[in-house]
């Protein structure tokens, strides 16, 4: 389980301070509310981007996506095994995975390809794999579906209903059948904690 | 005069007199590995300052960026006056070490604020990234380098272009001494001097063609400046 106590990050002329909440393992937990509530603040401080005050508690590794995400100059594949390679995993025993998902998600014809020369939507699948293939118990999507078509969403949906046996997930998004499809439990922000400076 | 000057280039070049080929040889030498020198540390030192957060961290950059443009004199001078002060045992006054030592400093600050520069600005979202892939300090160095190829290459050849054209620090910590410290640059302060304009300008049109052919190699790299 996920637990967020007392949390609280300050920027400039802004406090954000959380509502207390403790996520449940292996389940989708959608984070919402209206734009400027500290969403994408929130999965930064639990992925210790940000510094904040407070307490943030869970056990293992937490992976966070950005929903502009940055790929590496160099190939698909390439890109979804660097966190195995500075690991030092045996690549072999994970390519079968690396395949089976690629082809989930339509990848397996890119995988040679210069990840930079990929669309949007490909970028983003791309970036997902790159999330989710060194099993962190932790996964944490900032509107995973921007840039994708409706069959991809779908791909997504279907892989994160597999990996959620394995990983949590927190989710912002704002696509409502997406959302539908996976939301175990939502935590939404309704902008009373954002205090500013000058209000 | 011009005319003349790359008629003198070229029967200095077909003559292959063995003074010039020395002199150029020097320059190249020194300037090179001045440059592979500096562009080491430089490159890990810029890479390392621009993912690392520590007090004073503005100061270092106002420094590094500052020593970007010291004129070449004043750090001959500084090196000149080290090497006959508290370095005078070393007896390297006046000898291509010396020479090689206050190019590496004068090519370190531009190598290493190039890369600041590069990697501040464009390379936060990949240090994001890596940082929340689990990499460490020593993974993200790496794969800043890879990501940031061109700018490095790009550093480098600012750096090389600084260290092969100056002649304020060469002439004051080499003396310009006929050879064994005379490069192309005190050369060409020299013959300018003594009225041979077109020696000089031969001297000054082989610099450039120099200058051409590193650059163009280190361009030619995959992954570098045109790619």
């Amino acid at each position: 389980m996920i637990k967020i106590d007392n949390l609280s990050v300050c920027f400039s002329n802004i406090v954000i301070n959380y509502p207390n909440k403790t996520f449940k393992k292996n389940k989708a937990t959608f984070i919402t509310g209206r734009n400027g509530v500290g969403k994408t603040t929130l999965l930064k401080s639990l992925a210790r981007l940000l510094k904040y005050e407070g307490s943030i508690a869970y056990q293992g590794v937490a992976t966070y996506l950005s929903q502009e995400p940055t790929l590496f100059n160099r190939s698909v594949y390439e890109n979804i095994v660097y966190p195995l390679r500075i690991r030092q995993c045996n690549l072999d025993l994970y390519n079968p995975e690396i395949f089976t998902y690629a082809k989930m998600l339509e990848l397996d014809h890119l995988l040679y390809q210069n990840a930079k020369t990929l669309s949007s939507g490909e970028k983003m699948k791309t970036a997902f794999l790159r999330s989710i293939i060194f099993s962190p118990d932790l996964v944490l999507l900032d509107e995973p579906t921007t840039h994708l078509d409706i069959e991809s969403i779908e791909q997504i949906t279907q892989l994160i209903q597999t990996l959620k046996k394995t990983m949590t997930f927190l989710i912002i998004s704002h696509n409502k059948s997406f959302l539908s499809a996976l939301k175990d439990d939502e935590y939404y922000l309704g902008g009373s904690h954002v205090q500013r400076k000058n209000d | 005069m011009i005319v003349d000057g790359f008629k003198e280039a070229l029967q200095l070049l077909v003559s292959l007199d063995s003074e010039i080929i020395q002199i150029i040889a020097l320059s190249l030498g020194i300037s090179l590995l001045a440059t592979v020198t500096a562009g080491f540390f430089a490159t890990l030192f810029g890479i390392l300052i621009s993912i690392t957060t520590f007090p004073f961290k503005n100061l270092v950059k106002k420094l590094i960026f500052t020593f970007m443009g010291i004129p070449p004199v004043v750090l001959g001078l500084f090196v000149l006056l080290l090497l006959i002060g508290p370095l005078s045992h070393l007896n390297l006054v006046f000898t291509k070490t010396a020479m090689y030592i206050a190019q590496t400093l004068l090519v370190f600050p531009i190598v290493a604020g190039n890369i600041i520069i590069s990697s501040e600005k464009t390379q936060q979202n990949i240090l994001e990234t890596a940082t929340t892939l689990g990499a460490s300090k020593s993974d993200k160095i790496w794969l800043i380098v890879k990501e940031t190829k061109p700018f490095i290459l790009l550093s480098l050849m600012l750096g090389f272009s600084r260290a092969i054209s100056e002649v304020g620090a060469v002439m004051l910590v080499g003396g310009n001494i006929r050879g064994e410290t005379r490069v192309i640059t005190t050369f060409i302060a020299l013959n300018t001097n003594m009225g041979n304009y077109a020696s000089s300008i031969a001297m000054g049109i082989i610099l450039l063609g120099l200058a051409f052919i590193i650059h163009s190699f280190i361009a030619s790299f995959k992954g570098g400046l045109y790619d």
